[in-house]
Order: structure tokens, then C-alpha cells, then sequence
């Protein structure tokens, strides 16, 4: 199963890297780019909002504040791109350590009530400042190669999907988490320090979401309080995961991927009708947690699972043959 | 003389003006299997949050194996050997049974390749083996209240606090628990056992201690704790006094 996994991530990622040679004009590389982007911000949504279960109404606030260093560094600092980006993504990570502490210890609507405030607090702090420009946000020098930033999204993103997956499906810290999420007292009888776990889940979080930002920010080449700080970017990669499936790294990759096709071809063809968008988002959310809680990936590996469980079902029953009077 | 594994030392836990758990005293040696009973609301459960760290006790202290634990955190308490099951089962019902056991035995394993060979060994011993891959949730409450058990075991304790183990399931399933507790005894664990069920704890127990209204009002054999004044008064409501 897990060789199958590696097999899969491989063929996918040579194709990726080989898509560039396919389609080589910018605006195919552009939407590519845009695409694993979703794709990076929706798996490290799902880190605290699937796996440990506190859904972040604020993650696009670790994508801001990762822009806005990357633009500050470069603008005001003078630094070179490729020092600021990783400082994007620790900064991010150390505002989550920092949040944390006293959010983190809300469970439910108020944690995610708490986040969307933060978050917004975060756009007004931008806003008021003069050091980032103000409401007239900050212009970076053009660096017009989509090349470049395609390969840069690839990895950064291939490298928080490995390492994530590492963390979530292989490692213990997988196992702590899910914990936390089903059962946090339950969790605690059994030796999980659940203020540990769920920052450790928090800042593992926001770092990735942090680096994208930063990314971000010297591809657009313009960044406002408005496009990095708004509130459609939480939504969106909420969105995705959600339809997707949570607690999985291939549900919300699936679901970027599916949502963002689709916003690009309803953005080429039907833009006259842009303000459906917003709506048809909705619809897709509600109708997704009516029909399909668990999200696409997750009915579908529920289904491949529960063949595999009555298989194993069968084994035992001809190996001790008798019915447990337990279940 | 060694010390006993658990000293509790005139502890008192109050809720506002409520005194749940009244200036108990008692400790447990070595290898003891302890019942703990009393009607409802007797303060058994507080005592049991109060060892396994869930509360803090308003007054005295918690002594394991000689050290105050009063006031230190579950997960501290867990990862240095007090296991505990809870009386409202709390398994993790969307994973499967197997990583129920495996998040217990990580305390014990770092290692996940480790934790879950060990998770096996331990979910052979308390007869959960073949539920290992069906959801926790979708067991029944006599396979949850076993799984309760395991994800305790896991934990390899030395102190095993057991929380109504056996209510609410049929004589068979009693019996089977029962056997599971005395193997559990036989790998040298001290165990500190909460039960309604007169049976359960006449069978199990080396000593008995009685609460009634957060005060300990008898401690001593099943046999003479049951013939005991004080607890056949808490139990049927002699009115002596009143009269």
C-alpha cells in the first residue's frame, strides 16, 4: 500500500514536472501555478481543521502575513527573494505558536470565531500601517518568468505534501492528533499533552500556508490588504478540503484541483455571471456536507475500506470460527 | 518496607459548597486489588479524577509510589504509570480499534512501528484482537468498555484504575471482565476498582473502602465491610438518628 503511495506521488510529480514543456505559454502556466498554490493552502488548512479537528476560519492570515514579509524584506529591507520566503514561512509559524496558546484552548465555533477575528485584525493592522503601504498595498519588483514560479510553487508545495504526509499518515504524530480530535480528555488518560499537540498541529499549519504566501507575493507582484488578507482565501481552501475530505491529504488535493478548474473555466467562460460564483460555492459546501460528509476522497476510501475490513472479517471467522460476543 | 503504591492523604475536593470527596485517607500495597464503592454521588468518581490527575484536590495530597502527584496533569500521570478507564467510555470512535490501542501505546513506544506490535500483543491479552480493524464507535458498550480496558493496558501502568467496568453489561460479559481483571492482577498491577455490582467486588477485591457523601465510612475485607453498621445504613437509609 504505502510503495503503491510513492509510485503514485512519483508518476505525478514527473508529470508535473514535466508540464512546462507541454504547455509552455504563460497563462497555462499561470493557472498550473495557481492551482498547486490552492493545493498547498487547502492540505495545510486540513492539518488543524481536519486532522486535529479545530476548523481555522483565519488560515488566510498566515498566507497574508507570509506576502507581506516577503514584501516588506524586499521592499523596504532590500533582501533577496530566496532569504525572504523561508522567513515568510517561519514568521507565519511563530504568530501560530504565538495564537496559539490562548486560542487553541477554545474548541468549536469559538476557535474558529476567534481565528476569522485575528484574521481580520490582521487586514486592519495593514490597513494602518505605513510600513506596508497602506490600503495601497505594495508594488514588488516584476520578475516576469512563470517558469520560475511554477517549479518554486512545485516544490515548496511537493515538499509540505511529503512532509505532511510523513507526519500525518506514517509517523505517531498523526495518530496524537486524531486523538486530540475524537476525544481530548479521552486523550489526555492516555498520556497526549493536548495543548502541546494541537500548537505543534497549529504551527505546522500556518508555516506552509506562510510560504506560499511569500511566493506569492513576488509572482503577483502586488499585494493589498485585500487580496492577501481577504477573507475568500480561508474560504476557499475550506472549501476545497471540505469537498474534498478532511483528515486526508489526498481529499483536499483532489478537491483545490476540482474547485479551481472549476473557477477558471467559470472565471473564462462566465465571467458576466461572476457574482454566481460566490453562490455556487456555497451551494457546493452545503450540498457536500449533506450528501457527502465525508467528502469525495473520504466516501471513496470509506467504500475501498470497508471491502478490505469484510475480507479481514472473513479470514477471522474461518480462522476461530465463532462470532465474538463482543461486537 | 516498601511504599504502598498509592497513599492518599486526607484529600478533599469541593465544587462551591459541595464537599464531593471529605478528608479521605486510605492507600494501596503492592499487587492490591481495591474496591471502591458507595452509593451515587458518593464521590467515588471525583476520587478517581482526582488520582488520575483530572482534578486537583482542593486540600491534602496524592502520594505514588512516595512521590505528592497532587495537581499534576493526566498525560504526566498516564506516560508514569496510572491507567485509567472512565465510567462514560471514551474511545476515539472514528478510528479503528487498533488505533484506539496504538495512540496508548505510544506512550510507552515513540515509535508507531513499535507502538503498534506492542498494541497487538496487548490487544491479545484482553481478547480485542479480532475487533482490531472495525471502527471504535461501531462496537457495542461491552466491547467498548473492553477496549477501555486494552487502551489502559497499553499504557503498561503500574496503577490500574478501573471506572464501572462491568455496569450495564449481561452476566456473561460480567464474567468474562472478571477473568480479564484477575489476569490483569496476575501480571502484578495494583488495582483500584469502582463497581456497583456487589458480586464484582466481593469476588475481586483484598479490601474495600466505603464512601458515603465524600467521607470514608468503612475500609476493611468485603466480608467484614459488609456486615459493617455505617454501610448497611448508607446503603438501605436507616433512619436511627432521626427517630
Amino acid at each position: 500500500m504505502r510503495r503503491r503511495n510513492i509510485l503514485w506521488f512519483t508518476i505525478i510529480f514527473v508529470a508535473l514536472l514535466l508540464l512546462p514543456i507541454i504547455f509552455s505559454d504563460p497563462f497555462s502556466l499561470r493557472i498550473a501555478t495557481e492551482a498547486l498554490m490552492w493545493i498547498g493552502l487547502a492540505i495545510s488548512w486540513d492539518v488543524i481543521g481536519g486532522y486535529t479537528g479545530r476548523v481555522n476560519f483565519g488560515h488566510g492570515a498566515f498566507f497574508g502575513i507570509g506576502a507581506y514579509v516577503t514584501g516588506i524584506l524586499m521592499m523596504k529591507g532590500g533582501w533577496a527573494f530566496p532569504i525572504t520566503v523561508p522567513i515568510a514561512g517561519l514568521t507565519a509559524g511563530l504568530i501560530a505558536l504565538i495564537v496559539g496558546f490562548p486560542t487553541l484552548r477554545l474548541t468549536g465555533a469559538y476557535f474558529a470565531i476567534a481565528m476569522w477575528s485575528l484574521a481580520l485584525a490582521f487586514q486592519q493592522l495593514v490597513l494602518l500601517m505605513t510600513i506596508t503601504g497602506g490600503p495601497d498595498g505594495m508594488r514588488l519588483p516584476a520578475f516576469l518568468n512563470p517558469e520560475f514560479f511554477f517549479y518554486l510553487m512545485l516544490g515548496i508545495v511537493s515538499i509540505s505534501f511529503v512532509s505532511l504526509w510523513y507526519l500525518m499518515e506514517c509517523a505517531s504524530f498523526g495518530l496524537k492528533v486524531r486523538s486530540i480530535r475524537e476525544d481530548e480528555s479521552g486523550a489526555m488518560a492516555l498520556g497526549m499533552n493536548p495543548t502541546k499537540i494541537k500548537i505543534q498541529a497549529f504551527v505546522l499549519s500556518a508555516i506552509p500556508a506562510g510560504l506560499i504566501g511569500g511566493i506569492y507575493a513576488y509572482w503577483i507582484s502586488y499585494i493589498d490588504p485585500a487580496s492577501v488578507f481577504g477573507d475568500i482565501i480561508t474560504d476557499q481552501a475550506i472549501v476545497m478540503t471540505i469537498f474534498g475530505g478532511m483528515g486526508t491529504l489526498i481529499g483536499p488535493t483532489i478537491g483545490a484541483v476540482i474547485l479551481f478548474a472549476f473557477k477558471t473555466l467559470f472565471w473564462a467562460y462566465l465571467s458576466d455571471y461572476e457574482v454566481l460564483y460566490l453562490i455556487i460555492l456555497g451551494a457546493v459546501i452545503a450540498l457536500t456536507v449533506f450528501f457527502l460528509p465525508n467528502g469525495i476522497w473520504g466516501t471513496l476510501s470509506a467504500y475501498l475500506d470497508s471491502r478490505k475490513i469484510k475480507k479481514f472479517g472473513e479470514v477471522i471467522s474461518q480462522s476461530t470460527g465463532d462470532d465474538n460476543e463482543y461486537v | 518496607m516498601s511504599e504502598p503504591i498509592i497513599r492518599i492523604d486526607s484529600v478533599t475536593k469541593t465544587f462551591g459548597g459541595l464537599h464531593a470527596v471529605d478528608q479521605v485517607s486510605f492507600q494501596i500495597d503492592q499487587g492490591e486489588i481495591i474496591g471502591l464503592i458507595g452509593p451515587n454521588g458518593a464521590g467515588k468518581t471525583t476520587l478517581f479524577n482526582i488520582i488520575s490527575g483530572y482534578y486537583t484536590p482542593t486540600r491534602g495530597h496524592v502520594y505514588f509510589m512516595g512521590k505528592d502527584i497532587s495537581g499534576q496533569p493526566p498525560y504526566r500521570l498516564a506516560t508514569k504509570g496510572i491507567g485509567r478507564t472512565f465510567q462514560v467510555v471514551k474511545p476515539f470512535p472514528g478510528l479503528s480499534v487498533l488505533d484506539n490501542v496504538v495512540i496508548a501505546s505510544l506512550s510507552r513506544y515513540p515509535k508507531r512501528r513499535k507502538a503498534e506490535e506492542h498494541a497487538w500483543e496487548v490487544m491479545e491479552f484482553t481478547g480485542i484482537v479480532d475487533r482490531a480493524h472495525f471502527l471504535a464507535g461501531s462496537l457495542t458498550l461491552a466491547g467498548r468498555k473492553r477496549l477501555e480496558i486494552t487502551k489502559a493496558m497499553a499504557l503498561e501502568p503500574i496503577l490500574v484504575l478501573l471506572d464501572e467496568v462491568v455496569a450495564g453489561l449481561n452476566p456473561k460479559e460480567v464474567d468474562q471482565t472478571i477473568e480479564l481483571i484477575l489476569k490483569i492482577r496476575d501480571q502484578e498491577k495494583t488495582i483500584l476498582i469502582v463497581e456497583h455490582i456487589m458480586r464484582v467486588i466481593m469476588n475481586l477485591s483484598d479490601r474495600v473502602v466505603v464512601l458515603n457523601f465524600g467521607s470514608k465510612i468503612a475500609e476493611g475485607k468485603p466480608k467484614e465491610v459488609a456486615n459493617d453498621p455505617a454501610v448497611i445504613k448508607a446503603y438501605l437509609g436507616e433512619e436511627k438518628d432521626k427517630a
